[in-house]
């Protein structure tokens, strides 16, 4: 019962929360509020009294003999991003309400938040693939509405078109693997099909395809490699937004598609391609991450790195390495988006890193708790970050399969995380401010409304931590040895010591050295590539502009124009042609008239002639 | 009310609907009452169908020697479509609330419309089902030919006879019908004809196939869209289109099964080609009202389809789809219609920002868009997913490629959605006012409303739908 009022409300809650804002903008808010706090309270009251997985079947629609279910099944895997969901979900509504003070259409920015937080709660709740792709489309249109909130200014409304066609783009094959998977089983249902799969009575061409095609869903949803672009403008968003959809939650359910299908992914032999489009989307993150200019924008790249490593974590084969590096990642992004936010917010919007720095002593407890987000991203024992990454690089290491190129990559991505993060908080917090005016009517934000849900997060790191192993085993429900890499520890001790010097060096004592090293041809071109993320964005946009819309495209509309609606009109000089011939003879003038006589009695006389030949 | 009354009362009241208001605006009023009316009388006829679901509603204008007997008898397939028809004229009447030029002539022709199309949907005897085939053309002319934008007259004439035309082609095949079979009335010719030729088959499926529309028949559409005011712009892709797809359905496919077997083919190849290029054509277009017609005609190639099935769930999964067209393009034509009113403009690229100034017609044609582009708790979504399904279980996995469709349906709505709602406001629009009438706002409300309704529980209306199909699966002309 309460499964199914946790799915409801949300829904009710953003109506609620709309009208209430229309009413008076400032009961948006508390409606929204209350309802985040009461998700939290029923989702923490299953997780106290779960016994067995909540399971209840409901028929959704019948045509013909097919039909069609949408049920709700929840198991510690879907407890733990409920969780997720709604305790980010409540923190993120209470930051809402300094963050988002100033805004006008605040009924809008709630309803929709709870909009989203349903679509979150509808994914992992789902029983069938049914449910979940419905969830999945939910936070897709509640990810662009969001993205383009602020949507009178160009920039806002044209990330959301991005977010939305790339992450479709996916969502077709996600559609298509719904309509394969019914074909090949005739059931929809996430466990079942689990089930068929690990007993081999699925054919492996359709496994594989079907495994293929959720891969591809996923690597939409979560920003990987080729289709992160989006992920990057979506920070034109509120960053309110940015943390819990864009950092916490949305982009987690890739890696949750294949952890709930994982039997299905070790049957369908897919994993390998998994960890392989993972670590090249790894690399490809951390790398671009070391030279962003905007705040947001190295966060949305170290995202997209993270949620790799959790990828990778479950193509090198082990469940409890990708889930809890997926949780303990949405903790810790949730609390540095939010601290960036928190910064972006005391210093009147500003993104751009270069124009901030020395506010370590006006926003000290910002700084503080952004420096424990920012330990737990680069892996610091004993921060919980540090437990996971180290389970995801020494599951790598394990599996032969993943041993070689995948392992370095993942090393590399993971050791440079220390080196971007040092780099934003050194930027912002260290050294002297750049900006006079900006530092100048920079003001600290309140405690009860900014840092308390800040200081919630980082506790939250620094707890999760202790209860890695509690958690492993709670997700697979085995006994589970977590690997360890022995010595890391000291390995990064001194990867943090190298780094840091570097990166101390370059942005804050020697800053001159850096302009120098970026003048560089070499490092000139290397950095526009960072910069730009690979130039993956420009060779998407040029194909299709070059390919769809300018050929294809054009083709067919030359097509339509000129050959079939021409073939129609056509016929009216035809008939024109042929009715004025045949309208001539039909003239008053005597010739015409004598001249058509004769036709007629040759025509007739030649028709007897025929006749008699034949 | 008799139902031969309900066909003919209409048509011979339109005239005096057009005298008697011609200096008050009264019209209005009496046709949304007589549409209220033809609203509850469908329903209750749909409640007094027996369970073989099948009901005579009598014969009338009977001749001794020639089959041309006016027989009126409606099935499960036929009310759920004269019920469809009653909503959408009553939601069309409400939008055109606020026609000024000749009012009473607007709504007798409307009027005169519905007897015309009651009579397609009721009759069994061919030669009267292509007599109010043509009537329908008849207001249809009219409405856009006066009532339309600037390139009215060459739309309407194109329409008129690229459909009459194609008229021809179906009364050709009737009186092959006949001289096979020696009747006119479908059921009886069903169980006369053992074999029919080919060419009935093609003539039919051509002639049904233009007012689909199907590639490559579709050109007279987007004209006619276009230049259509808003209101008809609804009624012809509401009804028009849909009495093209229920003739394919009820003759094409249940009334030459065995024909359609053979030639199911063409009807999915030409299904396939019509969505995939009419949804490039849709993100082509620079033209608002155009990119909604090619979005109709690209949805409509899903429902060809669907019925290229001939399976059970193909075709419950195609008459659902109709629906949904019915519900999705409707409003989509007429805020589009709207917005050119307002603005004068039909260019895209000319909009940007009409969500700052009428925050809840933008909604709306979000609301509605999203539905053309199949999201979840809309109609589309439902429709497209079912016939996903229908189609991937009778032709194979090859058929997953519509999903193409939805990806195209997505980045041309989205885009216009950047083009047209979001985005920094325009001087265009800036200088533009958007008040609408409450009537006409109301009536956009209640599209919105079925299409979230009937998207989150579907059930309601496949109920009747399975049931309607139910017949033809036990009669074995359906697998």
């Amino acid at each position: 019962m309460s499964a199914i009022l946790l799915l409801v409300l949300p829904f009710v809650g953003a109506i609620l929360s709309f009208l209430a804002g229309k009413r008076e903008k400032a009961y948006a808010f508390y409606v929204a509020q209350a309802v985040g706090i009461m998700l939290f309270g029923l989702t923490l009251f299953l997780f106290v009294t779960y016994t067995n997985p909540i399971d209840i079947s409901i028929k959704w629609f019948t045509f013909g003999s097919f039909s069609l279910p949408f049920g709700i099944y929840i198991d510690h895997l879907s407890l733990v991003m409920l969780l997720i969901a709604t305790g980010l979900g409540a923190l993120d509504i209470h930051f809402s309400h300094d963050y988002m003070k100033g805004e006008k259409d605040q009924s809008r920015y709630y309803a929709k938040i709870l909009f989203f937080i349903g679509g979150m709660i509808l994914l992992v709740s789902a029983k069938e693939l049914l449910g979940l792709f419905v969830g999945w489309e939910f936070m897709g249109l509640a990810s662009y509405l969001l993205i383009s909130f602020w949507h009178q200014n160009k920039a806002p409304a044209d990330a959301g078109v991005y977010a939305f066609l790339y992450t479709k783009f996916g969502d077709i094959f996600l559609f298509a693997a719904v309509g394969i998977l019914f074909y090949a089983t005739g059931t929809l249902d996430l466990q079942q099909l689990n089930h068929l799969a690990k007993s081999g009575e699925i054919s492996d061409s359709i496994t594989f395809v079907a495994a293929l095609f959720i891969f591809i869903a996923a690597i939409g949803k979560s920003g990987q490699f080729p289709l992160f672009p989006w992920l990057m403008r979506a920070m034109e968003g509120p960053t309110t937004v940015s943390a819990l959809i864009h950092g916490a939650t949305m982009v987690n359910s890739g890696i949750y598609i294949v952890a709930r299908l994982f039997d299905f992914y070790i049957a369908s032999e897919t994993l390998i391609i998994v960890a392989t489009v993972a670590s090249l989307s790894a690399f490809i993150g951390a790398t671009s991450a070391l030279v962003q200019t905007e705040i947001k924008k190295v966060l949305a790249y170290s995202t997209m790195s993270h949620l790799s490593l959790a990828f990778i974590g479950l193509g090198a084969g082990s469940l409890a390495a990708g889930m809890g590096h997926l949780t303990n990642h949405a903790v810790f992004k949730a609390l540095l988006f939010l601290s960036a936010g928190a910064v972006i917010m005391a210093t009147h919007h500003t993104k751009d890193l270069f124009k901030l720095g020395g506010l370590g002593g006006k926003l000290r407890l910002v700084a503080l708790m952004m420096a424990i987000g920012g330990l737990s991203l680069s892996g610091i024992p004993p921060l919980s970050g540090f437990y996971s990454k180290d389970a995801v690089i020494a599951s790598v290491l394990i599996n032969p399969q993943t041993y070689g190129v995948i392992s370095t990559l993942t090393v590399i991505a993971g050791v440079l995380s220390i080196a971007y993060i040092l780099r934003v908080w050194i930027l912002i917090f260290a050294g002297k401010p750049k900006e006079d005016a900006i530092y100048q009517k920079t003001t600290a934000p309140s405690i009860f409304w900014i840092i308390l849900p800040l200081s919630i997060m980082a506790i939250l790191t620094i707890v999760l931590a202790c209860y890695q192993e509690e958690l492993a085993v709670y997700i697979t429900n085995e006994a589970y040895h977590e690997p360890h890499i022995p010595y890391l520890p000291i390995y990064l001790l001194g990867m943090i010591a190298f780094l840091g010097w570097g990166v101390y060096r370059l942005y804050y004592k020697r800053v001159d050295l850096k302009e120098k090293l970026v003048a560089q041809p070499l490092f000139k071109s290397i950095h526009g590539v960072l910069l730009n993320g690979y130039y993956i964005e420009s060779m998407i946009g040029w194909f299709v502009k070059n390919f769809i819309l300018e050929a294809v495209a054009k083709a067919i509309a030359w097509f339509d124009y000129a050959v079939i609606d021409a073939s129609i009109n056509a016929f009216v000089p035809i008939a024109r042609f042929f009715f004025r011939g045949v309208g001539a003879t039909h003239s008053n003038k005597p010739s015409n008239q004598a001249g058509v006589m004769m036709l007629g009695l040759f025509l007739l006389l030649a028709m007897i002639l025929i006749g008699s030949l034949v | 009310m008799n139902d031969v009354v309900l066909i003919f009362l209409p048509l011979v009241a339109s005239l005096f609907v057009y005298l008697f208001y011609q200096s008050s605006g009264g019209a209005k009023y009496s046709v949304l009452i007589f549409f209220g009316y033809l609203l509850y009388h469908t329903i209750s006829l749909y409640a007094m169908l027996p369970d073989t679901g099948y009901l005579e509603l009598g014969c009338y204008l009977e001749v001794e020697s020639f089959d041309f007997t006016l027989t009126l008898a409606v099935d499960k397939l036929s009310v759920i479509m004269l019920i469809l028809t009653s909503i959408l004229l009553i939601l069309v009447t409400l939008s055109s609330w606020t026609v000024s030029k000749a009012p009473s002539a607007y709504f007798a022709l409307l009027l005169f419309f519905s007897g015309a199309i009651f009579g397609v949907f009721m009759s069994t005897n061919l030669l009267w089902f292509f007599i109010f085939w043509e009537l329908t053309l008849v207001p249809m002319y009219f409405l856009v030919g006066i009532w339309g934008a600037e390139g009215r007259i060459y739309a309407a004439v194109k329409f008129f006879l690229y459909t009459h035309v194609a008229s021809m082609l179906i009364l050709l095949a009737f009186f092959l019908l006949y001289k096979q079979s020696g009747h006119f009335d479908m059921t009886l010719i069903k169980e006369a004809m053992l074999t029919t030729p080919a060419l009935v088959w093609w003539l039919l499926f051509v002639g049904f196939a233009v007012k689909m529309p199907l590639f490559p028949f579709h050109t007279w559409l987007p004209d006619a869209h276009v230049q259509a005011p808003a209101p008809v712009s609804a009624l012809l892709a509401g009804v028009l289109l849909k009495m093209g797809a229920y003739a394919m359905i009820r003759m094409v496919i249940l009334m030459l099964p065995e024909q359609a077997q053979h030639y199911a083919w063409i009807l999915l190849v030409l299904g396939l080609v019509s969505l995939l290029y009419a949804g490039v054509m849709a993100l082509y277009e620079t033209h608002l009202k155009k990119m909604v017609a090619y979005s109709s005609i690209s949805h409509m190639g899903l429902v060809a389809i669907a019925m290229a099935t001939l399976t059970y769930e193909g075709l419950s999964a195609a008459l659902f789809e109709m629906i949904g067209h019915a519900f999705i393009i409707s409003p989509l034509f007429l805020i589009a219609g709207f917005i050119h009113h307002q603005t004068h403009s039909w260019q895209m690229g000319e909009m940007g920002g009409i969500m700052q100034k009428a925050p809840y017609i933008s909604a709306l044609f979000i609301i509605a868009g999203l539905g053309a582009l199949g999201m979840p708790a809309t109609m589309g979504f439902v429709g497209e997913i079912a016939i996903l399904i229908s189609s991937i279980d009778r032709f194979g996995l090859w058929i997953a490629v519509i999903v193409i469709g939805s990806m195209l349906a997505a980045s041309y709505m989205i885009w216009s959605f950047r083009r047209v709602i979001y985005g920094e406001m325009s001087p265009l629009i800036a200088r533009s006012s958007f008040d609408i009438s409450s009537v006409e706002f109301f009536s956009l409300i209640l599209f919105a409303f079925l299409i979230v309704l009937l998207g989150l529980f579907p059930q309601l209306i496949f109920v009747s739908i399975n049931e309607a199909f139910e017949v033809y699966l036990k009669m074995g002309v359906l697998r």
